[in-house]
């Protein structure tokens, strides 16, 4: 496995290495982002369609909000195939589609035991490999259609049509993103480390079918809503154990205030959001896990849950120069109507988690405009861009394990929980437009140890390694 | 002073509040211990609580052995977050549910007056609802550990479920009580088709299918059943010169005998000689021994007739056939079947009734008012008042009728 991944990876590099002279040969060096648009639109030049939520190269949450590309001088320029960044096909005025391709891949090693390692606590892992196309038509419909290779049971990602013709009031059909969580929303290519925040990936709804309005309101659009309805609550917990229920037709909202936006102001870049999700929920046995970043169990809850889901989320960014802070608060809770054992109703069973996050890239780019784009990139002169990232964080699920009334009964009036806190140091080290390598040293301790992945060792550190390529 | 006076009542009344609060608490489980539960002279009375729809599946899957949550309630005591679940072979039903109770199972070391779990009874195939809690009384009586039982009125979510039997689980808290120590491995024989102690092979499957780990459930196959797979084979081995020998290291030979004897007494249709094989028992093997023994389990099947023959079925089990052919566990089996009529005929007086009369006696009038109440019970009460009688006529003739055999058998010899 690791000189299948080494391979790979260094065909990936060689491929990598190709374009750069194709790219000099495509005039003119404009930089079209992933999935920026090429409308003249002022507010979607502003507004790429990655806000929606949809997980993008280039997401707006995490990356960039770049220049808008220029309008094109000459009506040739409208057809024929082209490469910036990435194959495209242009097929007139406003109408193209981007081919896009995307592979990561994970080493990882363990200090804790843990179940399905190849018995010295490494493990190689293919995490992504998408293929996919985007694009947009006549300037006021963006679309993608993405999969991911070797998934037969759920291929798709994101497959979704966003009108855009109005900046302040856009929609988008299909499957993707609800539009909960910061992190969640951030593309796996954006991340800032090898994997999301615990609650962002426990807790998060993750992607589903659905139509959602969003759009920028109010003078210079600080302010940015998201306002959907989803067949169900999101795959992000689902499981193919079909005695564990999950939230049907969902509800979801999101607001993000970006009060010095498009301003001169320091803190032009500071954003706070809120969001939430509601859903019914059946009786029977939650769905939520506990489960650390290398997909080991440190919690399978066997509570009942029925009535209503509902998630709560606070977030906040800033991105000032090299810099970025970021942080979110989630909350879940499953009712549990009916369910003690002289059926009346219980204390909702509650889920709940933060994290803060910082980096910095020593190499001095703009994390608002991105680091995918660095200064001196590799094979062109340079070395890339290099950030530093660390993370700390913590999810937790029903009671603290020292609660005396605390039992892992499914009809428990305090639910026996767990908690795992996490600090994660990580490097990125973004070598060109299309490859970054990222290395993390993650530190977990687990609350309740027993239930954990290696009971007799409640902390216990994992080693990271993601090599990305996308394009 | 004034003020005094005026803060006097409002201290009082405080105090009075405390108290009363204090008074009403639950008494401590600690204040009472399993031996009032358990206590045979005491009709006891415990209520479940489980949710309708648990309820509902526990009666539609009651073959499974699928765990729900319960509160039970006995006295002032009430034990949260237990697990329970349907149980039984034969007895398994939806109307009567035969259950499992498992303190411990959703809440890691809970106890309910030291025990981790109990069984309640539902006492299904047995017209006089007697069998059980007489049987394993004889066996207390003769010395062998044997769980502990009583009587009890259930109520499931307030409604009347029937007469049940409250019986000590056989685990680790047995053990230490009867055995004094409780750190080897006990098994719980699984029944499948007939089994009379052959020899099942090399494999070690057919004896992990058979006998079902109730402690050290996480070790390895080969500490667990390497030994019942080495007792089985050496059982059957075919040199009798060095059998019992070979065979001793890795069973208690008296101790299988005394208890095959007492399930003779008894008439134990469906026990170590059962009409389907062995059944209805525990192996215990202490830490650090080769060296297993038989514990007793469900007497439902006792009682059969009167006549029954000391003999039934002796002829069909590996082990007890070859250990018979030995004088001095012959002799053992015929003296504890002795010691058995002899207790079961030992009064206070010599007019009065012997202990298992007595006892039959007892038992009827402190179950009959139940029984009568009982509308899931699977006999009717007259078959029930039928059922005393003929334990009466099998208190008073067995023991007569088993001495004869002893003769019969040995005047042969």
């Amino acid at each position: 496995m690791t000189h299948k991944f080494i391979v790979l990876s260094a065909a990936a590099l060689l491929v990598a290495a190709g374009p750069a002279t194709a790219q000099d040969s495509v005039p003119p060096p404009t930089p079209v982002q992933a999935g920026a648009p090429t409308t003249p639109s002022s507010e979607a030049t502003t507004q790429p369609p990655e806000e929606s939520g949809s997980e993008q190269a280039g997401s707006a949450e995490q990356g960039p909000e770049k220049p808008a590309q220029k309008k094109p001088k000459k009506k040739a320029d409208d057809w024929g195939f082209r490469w910036s960044d990435r194959p495209s096909l242009r097929l007139g005025s406003g109408t193209r589609i981007d081919f896009r391709v995307r592979f990561q891949g994970d080493l990882d090693h363990t200090t804790a035991s843990l179940d399905g390692d190849d018995g010295d606590g490494s493990n190689v892992d293919v995490a992504r490999r998408r293929i996919g196309v985007d694009g947009e038509i006549v300037n006021i419909i963006d679309y993608q259609v993405e999969s991911e290779l070797g998934d037969d049971r759920n291929p798709w990602r994101d497959v979704y049509a966003n009108y855009k013709q109005y900046g302040f009031a856009q929609v988008q059909a299909g499957h993707f993103k609800l539009p909960f969580s910061l992190d969640e929303n951030t593309s796996a290519t954006n991340l800032d480390f090898v994997y999301r925040s615990r609650v962002a990936a426990l807790l998060a709804p993750g992607r589903d079918w659905g139509v959602m309005a969003h759009g920028r309101l109010l003078r210079r659009g600080w302010l940015r809503y998201e306002l959907g309805v989803f067949r169900e609550d999101g795959d992000n917990a689902r499981t193919f154990n079909t005695v564990r229920v999950h939230g049907g037709q969902t509800v979801a909202g999101r607001a993000l205030v970006q009060p010095f936006r498009e301003t001169k102001a320091f803190a032009s870049d500071l954003a706070f959001g809120a969001s939430f999700t509601t859903s019914e929920i059946p009786e029977g046995v939650s769905d939520l896990r506990g489960r650390t970043e290398l997909d080991a169990s440190f919690y399978r809850p066997a509570v009942l849950v029925n009535g209503q889901r509902h998630r709560l989320g606070f977030e906040a960014r800033f991105r000032p120069g090299p810099f970025s802070i970021k942080s979110e608060y989630i909350r879940l809770s499953d009712e549990r109507r009916l369910q003690s054992v002289d059926n009346t109703d219980l204390d909702p069973f509650v889920s709940s988690g933060w994290y803060v996050s910082g980096t910095w890239a020593l190499t001095g780019e703009s994390k608002a405009e991105g680091l995918d784009n660095p200064r001196r990139p590799l094979f062109r002169g340079g070395f890339g861009a290099v950030e530093l990232a660390v993370r700390a964080e913590r999810i937790r699920f029903g009671a603290g394990a020292v609660d005396p009334l605390a039992s892992d009964a499914p009809r428990a009036e305090v639910v026996l929980g767990n908690s795992d806190r996490a600090y994660t140091f990580g490097v990125n080290w973004y070598a060109n437009r299309w490859i970054k390598i990222q290395a993390n040293l993650v530190r977990n301790t687990i609350g309740f140890p027993e239930q954990g992945p290696s009971p007799a060792q409640p902390v216990y550190w994992s080693r990271l390694i993601r090599f990305q390529f996308a394009m | 002073m004034t003020s005094r006076f005026v803060r006097l009542p409002i201290y009082a009344a405080a105090v009075a509040a405390v108290l009363t609060f204090a008074l009403a608490l639950p008494v401590p489980a600690a204040a009472q211990d399993a031996g009032e539960l358990l206590d045979p002279s005491t009709m006891q009375e415990i209520r479940l609580t489980i949710n309708t729809r648990d309820l509902r599946l526990i009666r539609e899957r009651y073959s499974e052995d699928t765990y729900y949550t319960a509160d039970l309630q006995w006295r002032n005591i009430r034990i949260r977050n237990a697990g329970v679940r349907s149980r039984g072979s034969a007895s398994r039903n939806p109307d009567k549910l035969g259950l499992r109770v498992d303190f411990d199972r959703y809440v890691t070391g809970q106890r309910f007056l030291g025990l981790k779990s109990i069984v309640l009874k539902n006492l299904w195939q047995d017209g006089s609802f007697m069998h059980e809690a007489l049987a394993m009384a004889l066996f207390t009586r003769m010395g062998q550990p044997a769980p502990r039982e009583s009587f009890c009125r259930l109520y499931i979510n307030n409604e009347f479920q029937g007469l049940y039997g409250i019986v000590e689980s056989v685990d680790k808290t047995f053990l230490n009580r009867t055995l004094g120590e409780n750190d080897g491995y006990l098994y719980s024989y699984q029944i499948q088709e007939p089994f009379h102690g052959e020899y099942l092979g090399d494999d070690l499957a057919p004896y992990k299918s058979r006998f079902e780990p109730q402690s050290h459930e996480r070790e390895t196959d080969r500490m667990l059943y390497q030994p019942i797979h080495d007792w089985l084979r050496e059982a059957n081995s075919g040199d009798d010169a060095t059998w019992r020998e070979r065979v001793e290291e890795y069973v208690d030979l008296p101790q299988f005998v005394t208890q095959v004897a007492i399930e003779s007494f008894l008439a134990e249709n469906d026990g170590l000689l059962g009409y389907y094989g062995m059944n209805n028992f525990f192996l215990y093997r202490p830490a650090g021994s080769k060296r297993q023994r038989f514990l007793p389990w469900d007497k439902d099947n006792s009682f059969l007739l009167p006549g029954y023959s000391i003999l039934e079925r002796a002829d069909q089990n590996v082990l007890f056939s070859r250990a018979f052919a030995y004088s001095d566990l012959r002799n053992l089996f015929f003296q504890v079947l002795e010691s058995a009529a002899d207790s079961s005929e030992e009064s206070a007086s010599k007019d009065a009734p012997g202990w298992l009369e007595s006892e039959i006696d007892r038992i009827a009038a402190l179950v009959a008012p139940s029984v009568e109440e009982d509308q899931r019970k699977s006999f009717s009460t007259e078959a029930f008042y039928e059922s005393v009688v003929t334990m009466r006529e099998f208190a008073r003739l067995r023991p007569t009728l088993v001495r004869q055999q002893i003769s019969e058998i040995r005047g042969r010899r």
